[in-house]
């Protein structure tokens, strides 16, 4: 029933999850879960790869908003790379590249990850 | 019934006159008056056979009842006719009246011996055939084809004898006929004799019962009718001798049936004997029927969870598999697997405790998938049994429903080893009923409190109703019109409203993070934030920024609300709207085509300091006649079609374009209309909100003095 799933991979301290399918009011609490694994191995500096991301309700963008601070609280961050335009297009409406470091691709923001921890 | 008597007592009165007549001639009756006699005697009892029948209607009562009203009747017929036999011959001894019971001399033949034998003949007779009739019942339960043609069988066959015998005299013996017929019926009396199974079905006590019974049924019928011993009958004298001299085929008849009734109580008398010992393991399938029985009715019927789970602790005690039985499920309410005691049967809650850990068997009943049986109960590490605890042995099942254990019976016999391979199964057979007894009541609760859910919903969607303006303001040259239509029974959407001073309205549409009841608390927190801050507000921005702080005392940290507020002047002819990461507005003005106003703006609650203020950008419109604005959650633009196409903004800014000319109600058909041709169903997935603006200009009188009016929405 439920077509989103997310993936992990690491590079270094960057910690990526690999975002597929349609998230909303229902799939939100997957991504949760997913970041709330995060936090609990103590891997904060979190990387969205939303480039198989197909859609993204207002719930779904409620979770990013739910740990972002948590997360810079224990120094790390939540950076989101590679959306697809329509999906960048409602992160964009909402005013959240005001928030959230939004960025194109993945590499480069791995590269911002490595440069900020150093 | 009333004929069979009627019959039947003509022919006993015409049978008394033939008797009578050749007492009082003198002289035996010709051959003519005999065969009347014979034919009117078979055709009278015959009648009295049939109205025994049916007068006697057997209610389905116990075999032991049946005998003891048999033995009742039979003891009051042999009485009367043993006080009869006897008055006048008292001192007179019994053998004395065979010889002179003779038809050549007829010196016998006396009034008083006319009576005697008429009464000793009926009441033999009637009781002969209700020990008939009563056997019959007895060897016709469990009844095939072939047990009804034997019974059958016998009787024609009894009958056939009887007829045979009909020339011959008092006492004579028998020709080859008659001996080939007796013993073919006496092959069928045989046949049925031993059909004995109703006698399975008797408790113990009722078997003790029919056996004393059987043997006084059996002296009864020696010691009246004599078999075979010709006039040395001790509870009526001479009973035999009367009979043959009444009527002979009627005596070969009562003759036959004592000698079938004899032998039927002897073979019940022996099975009896022999049933006896099992009949605690039938009374304990007997038990095992009607518990399973009550529970059955149980699943059907009762959602009281505490009966319910008293019964299912009781079944296996009272099915007698088991000395004591109790119910272990998790404490639901209290939120913790912890397996706790629910109901007991002859056993105390606190006294298990002491013994065993239920949550801990459970589990290893989980991990194991399987029943639990301990043979000896002091031996096992899991349990702490001492002896004073009466635990033998113990089985547990688990209860499975739906694939999901949700508890477990435990039942447990006093003596080690205690549990039988047929207790096991049917203790399971048990747990799995209770198993679905308690699923159903769940649903059933379940079912409750889905209803009472969804008619509170209805209330909270009738309530949230009310907070939308029930009809769109009429303001002079402006067309409004608007909808809010919510996915679920409630939606966080919300427009509105309100008259900000004599020439300046507030116009607000939002959309809360999220679906169902928490967007629509935050949704009427909306309005109640729009009603109060809007009129103190002087610009959109302005008002923007002052509902972000107030929303940010109660927002969770998940949940945001984008928005966009506008201000339409109508004496300056002027509309200021700021956008809160709302969708941005459709407008189409003068020749251009239509445009979204996607000023830049953060969602109210994505930020509580700074940030969203300096965020905010307004857009300033000097209105012209024609202008339209289109409001919208994103309800409208990301509604997909069967192939998941979404309907999008180029879609929407056409379908404005393509009807820009008419007023605020024809555009927002217009769009309704194209957005469900794109979607071809009716169904919304989200809450889905459309306000329409138009500008129409004002006519130069109503310039002049900027009067307008504003129907006051509720």
């Amino acid at each position: 029933m439920s077509n989103f799933s997310v993936g992990f991979r690491t590079t270094g301290v960057v910690q990526i999850l690999d975002l597929h399918g349609e998230l909303d009011a229902h799939t939100a609490a997957d991504l949760e879960a997913a970041i709330q694994k995060c936090q609990k191995d103590n891997r904060v500096h979190i990387l969205i790869n939303g480039a198989n991301l197909l859609y993204i309700s207002s719930a779904g963008l409620g979770v990013f908003m739910a740990y972002i601070e948590e997360v810079r609280e224990s120094g790390g961050d939540i950076k989101i790379a590679g959306l697809q335009p329509k999906v960048y297009n409602v992160f964009d409406l909402l005013g959240f590249p005001m928030l959230f470091d939004i960025i194109e691709s993945e590499d480069e923001a791995v590269g911002k990850f490595t440069a900020s921890s150093e | 019934m009333i004929l069979y008597g009627a019959i039947f007592a003509i022919c006993l009165g015409l049978g008394i006159g033939f008797h009578v007549q050749q007492w009082s001639s003198g002289e035996t009756a010709s051959m003519g008056m005999f065969l009347m006699f014979s034919a009117l005697s078979g055709v009278g009892y015959g009648a009295l056979w049939l109205f025994l029948k049916r007068w006697k209607k057997y209610a389905d009562v116990s075999p032991v009842r049946k005998l003891w009203t048999l033995l009742v009747s039979g003891a009051i017929l042999t009485t009367i006719a043993g006080i009869t036999s006897r008055i006048g011959t008292i001192s007179a001894p019994v053998l004395d009246l065979g010889p002179g019971f003779d038809f050549e001399t007829g010196i016998a033949l006396t009034l008083p011996t006319i009576v005697k034998m008429v009464v000793v003949s009926l009441t033999q007779a009637i009781f002969a055939f209700l020990i008939l009739d009563q056997i019959r019942s007895f060897v016709l339960v469990k009844r095939s084809r072939s047990s009804e043609r034997n019974w059958n069988l016998m009787i024609i066959m009894m009958v056939v004898t009887s007829v045979l015998t009909i020339m011959n005299g008092p006492g004579e013996s028998q020709n080859d006929w008659q001996n080939v017929s007796m013993v073919i019926a006496a092959v069928f009396m045989m046949v049925n004799a031993f059909r004995l199974s109703w006698i399975v079905f008797l408790p113990f006590k009722e078997k003790l019962a029919a056996l004393g019974l059987f043997l006084v049924l059996a002296a009864i019928l020696v010691l009246t009718l004599g078999i075979g011993s010709s006039g040395n009958n001790l509870l009526i004298p001479g009973a035999v001798d009367y009979l043959e001299h009444y009527f002979m085929p009627l005596a070969t008849f009562i003759g036959q049936i004592a000698i079938f009734g004899v032998l039927y109580c002897l073979t019940a008398f022996l099975s009896l004997l022999f049933h006896l010992p099992t009949s605690g393991d039938y009374e304990q399938r007997a038990g095992e029927r009607a518990t399973m029985h009550s529970l059955a009715a149980l699943v059907g019927q009762v959602f009281e969870g505490d009966r319910l789970f008293a019964t299912i602790a009781s079944s296996p005690v009272e099915a007698g598999s088991a000395d004591a039985s109790w119910l272990v499920m998790p404490d639901v309410e209290s939120g913790t697997l912890n397996q706790q005691i629910i109901a007991a049967h002859n056993i105390a809650p606190d006294r298990i405790q002491d013994f065993m850990n239920c949550t801990e068997l459970v589990s290893d009943m989980t991990s194991s998938g399987d029943a639990l049986l301990i043979r000896e109960a002091a031996a096992d590490h899991r349990l702490n049994v001492r002896s004073g605890d009466r635990i033998g042995s113990l089985l547990a099942l688990p209860l499975y429903a739906r694939d999901e254990l949700i508890g477990a019976l435990f039942s447990s016999k006093s003596v080690v080893n205690g549990f039988e391979r047929d207790d096991v199964e049917t203790i399971s057979i048990f747990a799995a009923q209770a198993a679905v007894a308690i699923d159903n009541a769940r649903l059933f609760d379940q079912q409750v409190e889905k209803e009472r859910l969804s008619r509170e919903l209805a209330i909270a969607r009738e309530v949230q109703r009310k907070l939308l303006p029930q009809t769109a303001p009429s303001l002079r040259g402006t067309s409004i019109a608007a909808s809010s239509v919510p996915a679920q029974e409630v939606g966080g959407d919300y427009y509105d409203f309100v008259k900000l001073d004599d020439h300046r309205y507030g116009i607000i549409i939002g959309d809360v993070s999220g679906k169902g009841t928490s967007a629509a608390f935050y949704m009427a927190e909306m309005q109640g934030i729009f009603q109060s801050v809007s009129r103190l507000a002087t610009s959109p921005s302005q008002f923007l920024h002052h509902a972000n702080m107030a929303l940010a005392q109660t927002l969770d940290r998940n949940v945001f609300i984008s928005a966009i507020y506008g201000i339409l002047d109508l004496k300056n002819e002027t509309f200021d709207i700021a956008r809160a990461g709302h969708c941005p507005a459709v407008t189409v003005r003068l020749d251009q085509k239509s445009r979204l106003i996607r000023t830049p703006g953060l969602g109210l609650g994505l930020d509580r300091g700074d940030l969203f203020q300096k965020s905010l950008v307004e857009e300033h419109i000097n209105l012209n006649p024609g202008d339209v604005f289109v409001l919208y959650t994103d309800g409208v633009v990301e509604s997909r079609d069967q192939e998941g196409e979404e309907y999008g903004y180029e879609r929407l800014l056409e379908v404005v374009d393509d009807c820009r000319h008419e007023d605020a109600d024809g555009i927002h058909a217009a769009i309704l209309r194209d957005l469900r041709r794109f979607l071809g169903a009716e169904e919304y997935d989200d809450d889905m909100t459309l306000l329409v603006l138009k500008w129409h200009g004002l006519p130069l009188d109503v310039m002049s003095t900027s009067e307008v009016s504003l129907k006051e929405t509720p």
